[in-house]
């Protein structure tokens, strides 16, 4: 155990060195991020003195080489734009990250597994069409689309939510809608094969034939049992919803960490996308680790795998 | 002997004269004198398009960008500084001289001036920010000043080591310099400090600030020149144009940036609020780099001067801007020291097919490629068909703008580049960057016209200083050198309960300074 353990460490590592690589030199691909603090026309002296400043006049090696001396010290460095350190930005937007996140996640499994239990149970019939055409519309419509249609309607036209910002329990409905539908829908479909597989398995047709009432069927054999997958997805789009909700915080101004990044990227803030990126594979990694370890710890094959 | 330089004659109005300086000097000393008027009420909160970023606290980091201004006129104050109708108002100083060899300027300090921690704003305090700012023009400055004395409170001293005619420029309306910060407040807290809890001397003082979210400010009730009527001013940052709209319309917001294109038309046609177009110091033209190309059709004047009879640029404007960018004809900004305003624009497809028929392409040419920024493609979509009408046929090549700003800068764009700045300064600086030798986005040059350029550099006489940037700016016209598309217009949307909102006071300044006369309607 001790053994599979470590190399799983060493592999989570790996990964980790091989994103600060990538993200590293992806950002840098971007462009020259002085271009944007400046005003066009401004003079090769006004660009060259931001080089300097950001020490962006180093060679990459050596850039790359301080980064990873001070990621190693866990200094994530300063923004540029915001001249503060990455950290701070950082953990000041997670709690509303979290927030965010929490709430949408609610949200998609409070309507995603009853609809795809729901579809599944009466498969083929009106409530299956209608959470297909649910699911449908979740994972199809841009999620800036889906934002900007409940800012016209609950903030324009009927006034009862704020369109933008953060404060208060209002403020955080329209989000959490417009980032948890796609979710919602991922989990409706996810609960909905799951459940028609675990609905059609011999242990439930058994059930069945012992003449158990149906609802007895679905809520203590088959659902339990059809919720392990979703529940794993949950787990993983938790992780996700806290890092990539970059176009819904962007439309309704939520001061999250999707946020940041987009600002980040806006402005070539390479020390902001580098801290957010890092640490969001750094939660993916640490996420996958736990699974992995837990894995190994239930089934004793998985550890004994070479 | 000293004289007072701002008695020369011809500015367009945005240097006193003389006899406007001494009525100026005088108002400036009754304004030392606060008007008893009643204390500060009520919150304004504004959707901002940008982050805002605490180095906009700071007046010496001060980029060359106009976005940092937007903080800086509420939270500081500056020795001169531009105000509704002037560019160089008496500000921190009630009155300043220079001497005739143009190598001594002299300010006298407002007496009673204090910052927004108590302290008086002295003449150690303006010394201490020239040499701290470390903005974008710091060389220009910095290497032609020889010192800068204090002889007492209220007197600073700058002596320059050459005769530079553009130092006010630089120092009261193009950099950070002078705009002045507590010397003894920022020696004590440093400069992550000072930009963490900035204290300035200006309308207003600072709450609290969250990176990307908000500001606060509260009105500063010793404010020299009015108490703000004003209470609180709260700055959300809402980066997406529709949502800032959809809070204006809810009235989360009284005053939101821009508002473009079918937004603006929206924002119109509600009833309540009002669309506040302010026209920037921030001209588009086309450039032809190949001009000097003997081999091009550029080289030929008569095909450069049909590219500018081919566009209707009125018709643009009405379409992209809702027709409140400006047409003037010119490179310069029309509110800049030195602008000369070109011969009306005229739009006569008929006579650029003539003259591109003189010229030897009777059907037109492939004109390669119309370079630019991406931001402005509908301006280059519209542009670049009415080029085509009349047979200038180029491909649209829209490029992110980082990467059209250097490739830019770096030679590398052909046939037709889509240029554009908003930066500080007046006719000579534009010229030095876009159009003399050296120039950061020069493809060619004309040598009659940098050697005018360098004599204007030296000349301390104003008429004649302005003489010669005239012929310049003729020369520019006659030659086509770059053909004039718009000023462009920074279009706002203002709530029902905003008084005055100050859109447009401060020309060319896209934001809603001065803050301390902001009114609201219910205040």
């Amino acid at each position: 155990m001790k053994q599979f353990v470590t190399r799983r460490l060493g592999y989570s590592l790996l990964s980790l060195l091989v994103l600060s690589l990538t993200i590293f030199f992806f950002v840098r691909v971007t462009g020259d991020p002085a271009a944007l603090l400046v005003e066009p026309g401004a003079s090769e002296d006004d660009i060259a003195a931001i080089h300097h400043k950001f020490g962006l006049d180093k060679p990459l090696w050596a850039q790359y080489g301080l980064f990873m001396m001070s990621l190693l010290r866990g200094d994530f460095g300063q923004s540029f734009y915001y001249q503060t350190p990455v950290l701070d930005l950082y953990f000041d937007r997670l709690p509303n990250s979290l927030l965010l996140a929490l709430v949408a996640m609610a949200f998609s499994l409070a309507v995603g597994i009853p609809t795809g239990i729901l579809a599944a149970v009466r498969v083929g019939r009106f409530w299956d069409s209608a959470g297909k055409l649910f699911a449908l519309l979740g994972l199809s419509l841009p999620s800036f689309f889906v934002g900007l249609v409940l800012i016209l309607l609950f903030s324009v036209y009927l006034g009862w939510l704020p369109s933008s910002g953060s404060g208060g329990v209002l403020h955080i409905l329209m989000p959490a809608f417009a980032l948890g539908w796609y979710f919602a829908a991922a989990h409706m479909r996810l609960t909905r094969s799951s459940m028609l597989e675990v609905l059609g398995s011999e242990y439930v047709k058994l059930a069945r034939l012992k003449g158990l009432p149906q609802s007895w069927v679905i809520g203590k054999h088959a659902f339990k049992n059809a919720l392990i997958p979703v529940v794993t997805l949950a787990g993983i789009n938790l992780v996700l919803m806290i890092n990539v909700a970059v176009v819904v915080e962007t439309v309704f101004a939520w001061p999250g960490v999707g946020r940041l990044l987009y600002e980040g990227i806006s402005f070539r803030d390479f020390p902001v996308v580098q801290g957010i990126v890092i640490m969001g594979g750094t939660m993916i990694v640490v996420v996958n680790l736990l699974v992995d370890v837990v894995y190994a710890v239930i089934d004793p094959r998985i550890r004994l795998e070479k | 002997m000293q004289r007072d330089v701002t008695s020369a004659p011809g500015r367009n109005g945005l240097i006193p004269t003389r006899r406007e300086l001494l009525a100026l000097a005088a108002l400036g000393m009754a304004a030392g004198v606060r008007p008893a008027v009643a204390a500060a009420s009520g919150q304004l909160t504004y959707a901002v398009h940008i982050s805002l970023a605490p180095t906009w606290f700071d007046p010496a980091e001060t980029p060359s960008l106009v976005t940092p201004y937007m903080i800086y006129y509420a939270l500081h104050d500056a020795v001169l500084k531009p105000m509704p109708g002037e560019l160089m108002a008496h500000s921190l100083a009630e009155s300043w001289s220079a001497t005739e060899d143009g190598m001594t300027y002299s300010f006298v300090l407002r007496d009673g001036v204090t910052f927004h921690n108590g302290e008086k704003v002295t003449a150690e305090d303006v010394k201490f920010s020239f040499e701290r700012y470390h903005g974008a023009a710091k060389g220009p400055l910095h290497d032609r000043v020889a010192s800068v004395e204090t002889p007492d409170a209220r007197h600073v001293t700058f002596r320059l080591k050459n005769p530079w005619p553009d130092f006010l420029t630089f120092y009261a309306a193009t950099t950070g310099a002078g705009w002045v910060v507590p010397k003894k407040y920022v020696e004590k807290v440093g400069d992550d400090g000072f930009k963490k809890a900035p204290i300035g001397a200006g309308p207003y003082k600072f709450v609290s600030f969250t990176p990307g979210v908000e500001l606060v400010l509260e009105a500063y009730e010793g404010y020299w020149r009015k108490v703000p009527s004003v209470k609180r001013l709260v700055l959300k940052v809402i980066p997406e144009e529709a949502t800032r709209l959809a809070a204006l319309k809810h009235g989360e917001v009284d005053i939101a940036y821009s508002i473009r294109g079918e937004l603006a038309a929206e924002l119109r046609q509600t009833p309540g609020l009002t669309l506040k177009p302010v026209v920037i110091q921030s001209p588009f033209w086309l450039y032809f780099p190949e001009q000097w190309d003997a081999k091009s059709p550029w080289h030929d004047v008569r095909v450069r001067q049909a590219a500018r009879l081919a566009l209707d640029l009125k018709t643009i404007n009405q379409a992209l801007t809702a027709g409140y960018s400006r047409i003037h004809g010119s490179l310069i900004p029309d509110n800049f020291e030195f602008f000369w305003k070109p011969p009306e624009p005229v739009y006569d497809p008929e006579k650029a097919k003539q003259l591109l028929a003189t010229a030897g392409y009777p059907d037109g040419f492939d004109a390669g490629f119309y370079n630019c920024d991406s931001s402005y493609a509908n301006l280059a979509e519209a542009t670049n068909n009415y080029l085509g009408a009349v047979g200038i046929n180029a491909k649209l090549r829209p490029l992110e703008r980082v990467s059209f700003n250097q490739q830019f800068m770096d030679k590398k764009l052909k046939n037709i580049i889509q240029a554009g700045s908003g930066s500080f300064g007046n006719a000579a600086t534009r010229f030095e960057t876009f159009v003399v030798k050296g120039g950061a986005y020069v493809y060619g040059n004309y040598p009659d016209l940098d050697a005018m350029f360098e004599q204007q550099a030296v000349e301390l006489d104003h008429g004649k200083r302005a003489a010669i940037l005239t012929k310049m700016q003729e020369i520019l016209y006659e030659r086509v050198i770059g053909t004039h598309l718009w000023q462009l217009a920074f279009i706002n949307g203002v709530g029902p309960r905003v008084g005055e909102s100050n859109f447009d006071r401060i020309a060319g300044f896209p934001y809603t300074a001065p803050y301390e006369d902001l009114t609201l309607k219910s205040t």
